[in-house]
């Protein structure tokens, strides 16, 4: 792979963790929506992208329902947190973070000379995972970015895809989990 | 191991400091056995001869004299060798993955050549042990009696936390220590006419008690070996040894027990 | 759909290349935010033998206070043990203590600020940032000041993190309408009863460990467990001492008592004069003690003479006989008896008599002062730090609801929690439209749920601050996520070695935190920066005593010559030579001529409760061990060990009734009211027929609680008729009557 590839792979991934941030004008503005929709017109996904349009634009206050769809998938909902964005929720039989799989994130972040900034962050959560997808894809290091993709990033995520189709309200995640799917999904 | 029932006050503190200690997860493997290591279980109140009584069974490995689960286990045998951490002296032994220890008596699992296939789980009469399938590698697990603490100086973790100080952790060949001490005074094995294999944990407690104990939770028969596990898992091994080579078997293992476990359900 | 296309595929199309170069200028914030991740060379992650020992830790998964290290590998907190140094619980905690770590690590602990744009009990969260939260919340407390007066807000706190906001609503803001739970739903009779007829509250000040002879009314150590308490029971038994436990159930210490004393629910102030008269008939009691310290005793004497050992047998059904031997057994050891004087009391609403006899009970037998008696510590001094300036106490003290109503004279701080409800829900005598919960539950801890429901439901604004999503949260407009025990620094816990005959030391620990809070995926924050933050948004800024939490500590322990640094060097715990207990002596009020004169009996006395109807039973609570309350219901570990609370009920009346252990059934209370869930019968000798009994804290009904929801019954849920002592204005919740339901059908219990 060239090395803009490369470069361009890890705008991707920086492109996904920012989409998992929670929503704000600060940067939901109309340069990222350009970029979503390219994405979706060049992957001929035309339905998700009219449903999309749909949903942000129908009202001025587009804004409130996609925080409170985050709040109630990523945060706190009732009737509970429909998918914690934390990969050890899925890999452990307690369903609790930081566990042994979330150690394990850690341990291949360091092997990598990275670590998180944050004493307290929990390793999993996706966006770190993608940041750091993107810290690996500049470092041109295609042959790690495979492995985490493999041993770390898809053994849980299609599970928390999976919630957030079934119980999403909101256009908007259900699409960009497809999209984070279709980054990281191995290669055919 | 002695529970001293007199002082036990069945607070659960054991169970969850080996939860901690070993990262034990919750709930139930694939064959429905109780994932833990350790356990308190409340009895009664109920009538006995002796009057109304009610204590607790608090559970775990019994390192037996004669474990079931050790002559069950199909994975190769590999040569080992024994320390004694008295005198020095060593032995060695042709060992499957779990074994007796020659000199401190502990039952072990060697993790690296577990095939997580359950036959020891099947095969113990006090339940003690469950397969932990975390990250779809599975492999069996049990009470070590601590003895990765214990050779850094510390107590196991059920006796550290303990704050009745109800469990008394020694050497019963030792005839001076605590736990012999307890043993004179009557500490009692959970054993029956059909199963005597050795347990080397032992309950001491008060007439009403002791029969509260001793009637719920004494295992009556030997579980039934289940050959069909047992059989199979050593069939599939060839397969499974070709598949480490390979650097697969936590996959291989995986799909294998899956496979195993579903043919039980029929 | 471009099927075939994989991703690296599709970075080669051309269009991208214009998407790609826009999208890195297209985040605002990421200039700041940037990148998660520093550059640090790997170490490999060690074994439980290279984890690192974190000192200072004191827990809170009760309120026993039990000094903690924990053990953390690589960032993460592993495992929670008793730090060796302490002398009071040493290396051991509970198990509660040791599922700490999966309170931490709970995928539904409240992460960020959020505001509820649905409806108060059904809401619809949306994360806020903190400014926004904080503005809000100043702004509605604010509004609600100045429309209705300081006392038109209300607040519910539980716990050490909610001292500083408590004092900063009562002292600053000035309002009086302050319910603890501790107080009002738990033990604050208890300690009203004792400093009205010892002048001192007693906290569980019994020497056991040195006793002879051991009295507990309802007691049930074990199930109910404070680990250096527990010890202390413990020790005693070993060394001989008699146990007596007063229970319509074979508790687990019932199960280790010499005399179960298997008595009629409600009844127990009947059994305590009854002991005592025939005390004074026999000439069995301290003749010396009480000649010398009692007040009233002849007023005293004649009073419960009425209460004759066949009356009290009667009364409590229980043998006279009975009666007789405990009341022997106590005079043949006594001074050197420990009379428990219990900690959560507010069951039938006659407590406060009940816990006066058991004063009067101490007093009678001498029991003050001695070994085995009622002893208390002699703990170190330390300072004191982040009080809040006496700004308007005055204000809140001339609208105190009791005070104005003239009722409850002998009410613990604060103010009694129906007075409050009364007059929020009817706006007499004044209003309260602002409502602040703080650690508290009020759902699952105060009887009549309906009534609280319309209590919140009239409120102008709710705040809610909490760990968890307990079920008052959902009644939240702005909800507030705050740092749990082990992120924070908090209060000093100063005290003694356990044994009070042991070797006379003292210690000092405080609660410091063991692992980090800051943390990109989630926003929590202490109650001093919070409570801070908002009086400033009041305009209330100048009162602010301290600015951090580590501010607090660190002053409060100059008071004792330390400070933060000098006790993490000593191990979390710093130790020192401590004084001899024993030897003091204090007055008995046997007649309370200052409970009289507000209007109460001043001669300690049996108030009946109601009968039991017919068809059903007394429906009693208690404690498990690996629950504290309502606050451990989502512990994936603590749920694992008891999933559900069984409800004990008679095998007699089971065979009868058709039931056998282990059937799933429901309750259904007096009023008609249904228990949100189903649970399972134990079927047991060990329970009177007129009783049944479950553990509380179960059953939360916030659907937010994924591991705990739905698990086991609420017994609050049931707890519709509500009790209220007259002397305290402190609940009873133990006067609610069930019948089973079993498939459908409502089961009669005999009696």
């Amino acid at each position: 792979m060239t090395q803009s590839t490369s470069i361009s792979m890890a705008e991707i991934y920086r492109f996904l963790a920012q989409s998992m941030r929670y929503p704000s004008s600060e940067w939901m503005q109309d340069d990222y929506f350009s970029v979503l929709d390219t994405f979706l017109a060049e992957l001929g996904w035309n339905a998700e992208a009219q449903s999309l349009r749909q949903s942000i634009s129908r009202d001025a206050d587009w804004l409130e329902p996609l925080q409170v769809e985050h709040t109630r998938l990523f945060v706190n909902a009732i009737p509970s947190v429909i998918a914690p964005p934390y990969g050890s929720v899925y890999l452990s039989a307690d369903g609790m973070l930081y566990g042994p799989s979330a150690e394990k994130a850690k341990a291949f972040y360091r092997e990598q000379g990275f670590d998180l900034a944050g004493e307290a962050d929990i390793p999993d959560h996706i966006t770190f995972e993608l940041e750091f997808l993107a810290l690996l894809a500049e470092e041109g290091k295609e042959k790690e970015e495979e492995l985490f993709l493999q041993k770390h990033f898809r053994p849980w995520f299609p599970k928390f895809q999976a919630r957030v189709l079934q119980e999403g309200r909101h256009p908007f995640y259900g699409v960009l989990v497809n999209l984070i799917d279709f980054f990281t999904r191995e290669e055919m | 191991m002695i529970i001293d029932l007199e002082k036990c006050v069945g607070c659960h503190a054991c169970a969850i400091a080996c939860r901690a200690e070993w990262e034990v997860p919750t709930g139930k493997d694939s064959a429905e056995r109780e994932r833990r290591r350790n356990w308190v279980k409340r009895l009664g109140p109920s009538k006995t001869p002796q009057g109304l009584a009610s204590t607790y069974y608090p559970g775990l490995c019994n390192h037996c004299d004669k474990p079931a689960c050790v002559t069950v286990c199909p994975a190769d045998k590999v040569e080992a060798t024994f320390t004694d951490p008295k005198s020095g002296a060593t032995k060695k032994m042709e060992v499957a993955a779990t074994w007796k220890d020659p000199f401190n008596g502990t039952v072990q699992i060697d993790k690296e050549r577990c095939l997580g296939c359950g036959a020891c789980a099947d095969a113990c009469p006090y339940s003690a042990r469950y397969v932990n399938e975390e990250e779809g590698d599975p492999k069996a697990d049990k009470c070590t009696f601590c003895v990765e603490r214990v050779a850094a100086g510390l107590e196991p973790a059920c006796v550290q936390t303990c704050l009745a100080r109800a469990r008394i952790f020694g050497d019963l060949s030792d005839p001076n220590s605590e736990v012999s001490q307890y043993v004179k005074k009557g500490a009692v094995k959970l054993e029956s006419a059909k199963v005597k294999i050795g347990p080397n944990v032992r309950y001491y407690g008060n007439k009403k008690d002791m029969h509260l104990l001793t009637t719920t939770s004494t295992p009556q028969a030997m579980p039934q070996a289940n050959l069909r596990r047992t059989i199979m898992a050593q069939m599939l091994k060839p397969a499974m040894d070709q598949a480490k080579n390979l650097g697969m078997l936590g996959l291989a293992g995986a799909v294998i027990v899956k496979g195993l476990s579903e043919d039980e359900k029929e | 759909m471009a099927l075939n296309l994989t991703r690296r595929k599709f970075l080669q199309t051309a269009s991208l290349a214009a998407a790609t170069a826009a999208m890195s200028g297209c985040f605002a914030d990421r200039a700041n935010a940037s990148t998660p991740f520093v550059k640090k060379p790997f170490t490999a992650p060690g074994s439980f033998a290279d984890t690192k020992t974190a000192v200072g830790g004191v827990c809170e998964m009760c309120f026993w206070r039990c000094q903690l290290v924990g053990k953390i590998r690589d960032g993460k907190l592993v495992k929670l043990e008793g730090n060796p140094k302490s002398i009071d619980n040493g290396a051991s905690i509970c198990a509660r203590g040791n599922a700490g770590v999966k309170l931490l690590y709970d995928p539904d602990r409240l992460k960020f600020p959020m505001k509820n744009v649905g409806k108060r009990g059904a809401p619809q969260w949306k994360r806020i940032t903190w400014d926004e939260a904080l503005d809000e919340c100043a702004a509605k407390l604010k509004g609600v000041v100045d429309k209705y007066g300081p006392h038109g807000i209300a607040m519910f706190p539980h716990g050490s993190s909610a001292t500083y906001p408590m004092g900063f609503f009562e002292k600053v803001v000035g309002t009086p309408n302050i319910s603890e739970a501790s107080f009002f739903q738990c033990r604050g009779i208890r300690d009203m009863a004792y400093v009205a007829t010892l002048d001192t509250p007693p906290d569980e000040n019994v020497d056991m460990a040195n006793a002879k002879a051991i009295l507990l009314l309802g007691g049930h150590f074990g199930e109910n467990v404070h680990v250096s308490h527990v010890k202390r029971y413990l020790k005693g038994l070993e060394n001989g001492a008699k146990l007596i436990v007063v229970d319509p159930r074979f508790s687990a210490s019932a199960a280790k008592a010499d005399i179960w004393v298997k008595i009629k629910p409600g009844t127990d102030t009947a059994f305590l004069l009854a002991v005592m008269n025939h005390l004074i008939k026999t000439g069995k009691y301290n003749k010396a003690y009480v000649e010398a310290n009692g007040v009233g005793f002849d007023k005293f004497s004649a009073g419960i003479a009425h209460a004759t050992l066949e009356w009290a047998a009667k009364t409590c059904d229980v043998p006279a006989k009975q009666i007789k031997e405990v009341a022997e057994l106590l005079a043949a050891n006594a001074p050197n008896v420990s009379i428990h004087p219990g900690r959560h009391v507010s069951w039938y609403g006659n407590d406060f008599q009940r816990e006066r006899s058991l004063a009067c009970l101490t007093g009678l037998l001498g029991a003050i002062g001695v070994k085995g008696g009622f002893v208390k510590g002699k703990g170190p001094k330390v300072g004191k730090a982040g009080g809040w300036p006496k700004i308007n106490e005055e204000h809140a003290e001339a609208h105190a609801l009791h005070k104005m109503a003239k009722k409850h004279p002998f009410s613990p701080p604060g103010t009694p929690t129906d007075l409050i409800r009364e007059a929020a829900i009817t706006g007499k005598p004044y209003a309260i439209k602002g409502f602040v919960a703080w650690g508290q539950n009020p759902i699952q801890t105060i009887p009549d749920q309906e009534m609280t429901n319309k209590m919140l439901q009239q409120m102008d604004f709710i705040m809610v601050c909490d760990i968890m999503p307990t079920d008052i949260t959902m009644y939240a407009d702005i909800l507030l996520p705050e740092s749990s025990y082990l992120e924070r620094y908090d209060m000093i816990k100063p005290g003694t070695q356990w044994d009070l005959s042991g070797k006379q030391e003292q210690y000092i620990s405080a609660r410091m935190p063991l692992v980090s809070v800051t943390a990109a995926d989630h926003e929590r924050k202490d109650p001093v920066w919070i409570t801070n933050e908002i009086a400033k948004r009041m305009g209330l800024e100048k009162h602010i005593p301290v600015q951090s939490m580590e501010e607090k500590t660190d002053k409060a322990l100059a008071g004792a010559n330390l400070s933060i640094e000098q006790l993490v060097k000593e191990g979390g715990i710093h130790v020192q030579p401590g004084a001899d207990p024993y030897g003091s002596v204090l007055k008995v009020n046997f007649f309370s001529q200052e409970v009289a004169d507000a209007g109460f009996p001043g001669v300690p006395t049996y108030i009946p409760v109601p009968e039991t109807p017919k068809g059903y039973a007394r429906l009693v609570y208690g404690r498990a061990p690996v629950h504290t309350f309502n606050r451990s219901q989502n512990n994936a570990w603590l749920v694992n060990e008891m999933p559900e609370n069984p409800v004990w009920l008679n095998d007699e009346s089971a065979k009868k009734m058709g039931l056998k252990d282990g059937d799933r059934i429901e309750l259904v209370n007096q009023d008609g009211v249904k228990s949100r869930t189903t649970t399972v019968v134990k079927v047991t000798p060990g329970i009177r027929k007129d009783t049944v009994y479950m553990a509380h804290g179960y059953g939360t009904m916030n659907p937010a609680m994924t591991v705990g929801v739905g698990k086991g019954i609420d017994d609050q849920s049931l707890i519709t008729k509500r009790a209220v002592d007259p002397e305290t204005g402190a609940h009873g919740m133990r006067n609610n009557f069930v019948k089973f339901i079993k498939n459908g059908k409502v089961l009669n219990i005999p009696a």
